[in-house]
């Protein structure tokens, strides 16, 4: 599944990912924004691996801010920025299935 | 695009403050060869560092490209953002540095690139979204200077009433600040698009459906060559804050060719997101 969210006066974010068994899983975060350190990439796209599919969008943005150091710095996008992102996804995926 | 509201470098306090932290340092002005894509995005992480162990003061350097390419941001995935096929078929390669941001498409004498590396200390007490601006204000002046009617949207673009001309990125490494910038300053009609994909999301905000007509290349809005261009934007930051001509040291090009061939020109790095 892939969702796309552009933070209206900032960055682009994507995420691809599937759903397995009720589960996000393979999460794949990309695109335009900026993150320092650059070190603290990873943890976008674990904090949401093996997260339920049918959480709402503030739990999958929880997840995000729990896990991210809090020093980190995310520019032009946001934990919410990509759960709107991972929920567009999952309403895409929905859609296909009909 | 052409809504044009105050940004920081528009308060003459601000600017008078960011001046005296320009001059505060020795700038070296490095020189430009003719590089190939992975060697450039090289060069950024080489000096980078070297700044920030303290064996080379603040440096500025404009790129010279010796091949087509396309230069990924850090975070970008390569199948969202690039036709692959068309740009193998167009000789273009496909390189990433170091910085986040968007995807670039450069024609050698298309587009006018510099890079900044400074000690953090420089924007000490600044936000990123400052820092941002501050390294770009001495450029909107000097294209204001050419006639162009360049401003500043943050976060990181520079505009002008002729159409977006660029967007800076930085990169953050032990106590160093990587600023670069790149300008359109001449377009092949219909590449922009051919090569790079533009999804209908990134444009959302923009109020227009077209990546194309939203660039303002550089050539549209002045006669001068490219060459002469740069060469007002070096005079510009030279008058102003001083700059001193410099070299690379041994030792950077010992580690830029190390550098590339060991990650910069390796498929693990580019296609770090495939």
């Amino acid at each position: 599944m892939h969702g796309e969210y552009k933070t209206p006066g900032g960055k682009l974010v994507i995420v691809d990912f599937d759903v397995i068994a009720g589960r996000l899983r393979n999460v794949e975060i990309s695109g335009d924004f900026f993150l320092y350190p650059e070190e603290e990439f990873p943890v976008l796209s674990s904090a949401l691996e093996g997260v339920d599919a049918d959480l709402d969008d503030e739990s999958f943005a929880e997840r995000i801010r729990m896990d991210m150091h809090p020093d980190a710095t995310l520019l032009g996008t946001s934990p919410e920025g990509i759960a709107t992102a991972v929920r567009r996804g999952l309403e895409a995926g929905k859609e296909e299935e009909k | 695009m052409t809504d044009r509201s105050p940004t920081l470098m528009d308060d003459p306090e601000r600017r008078a403050e960011w001046a005296r932290r320009f001059r505060s340092v020795n700038w070296t002005l490095l020189p430009d060869p003719p590089l190939k894509p992975p060697y450039q995005v090289a060069m950024d992480e080489t000096l980078t560092l070297s700044t920030a162990t303290g064996e080379r003061g603040p440096n500025i350097r404009f790129w010279n490209w010796a091949a087509p390419c396309v230069v990924l941001g850090r975070f970008q995935s390569v199948r969202n953002e690039v036709h692959e096929d068309v740009a193998a078929e167009q000789g273009v390669e496909l390189v990433r540095r170091i910085s986040g941001g968007g995807a670039m498409l450069i024609e050698p004498e298309g587009a006018i690139t510099y890079s900044i590396v400074a000690p953090e200390s420089l924007v000490a007490g600044m936000s990123f979204a400052e820092s941002y601006e501050f390294f770009d204000s001495w450029i909107i002046e000097s294209l204001r200077e050419l006639g162009v009617d360049a401003w500043y949207v943050p976060l990181n673009d520079i505009t002008s009433s002729g159409g977006k001309i660029g967007g800076a990125a930085q990169a953050r490494r032990h106590g160093a600040v990587l600023h670069h910038t790149t300008m359109a300053y001449s377009m092949t009609p219909g590449r922009l698009t051919q090569i790079l994909r533009i999804g209908k999301e990134k444009l959302s905000d923009k109020g227009i459906t077209s990546a194309e007509k939203r660039v303002g290349p550089l050539r549209n809005q002045t006669d001068l060559d490219r060459d002469v261009i740069i060469q007002h934007m070096i005079g510009h930051f030279r008058d102003e804050y001083g700059l001193a001509e410099g070299a690379f040291l041994k030792e950077e090009l010992e580690d830029l060719r190390e550098r590339v061939e060991k990650k910069f020109a390796t498929r693990e790095w580019v296609y770090f997101l495939p």
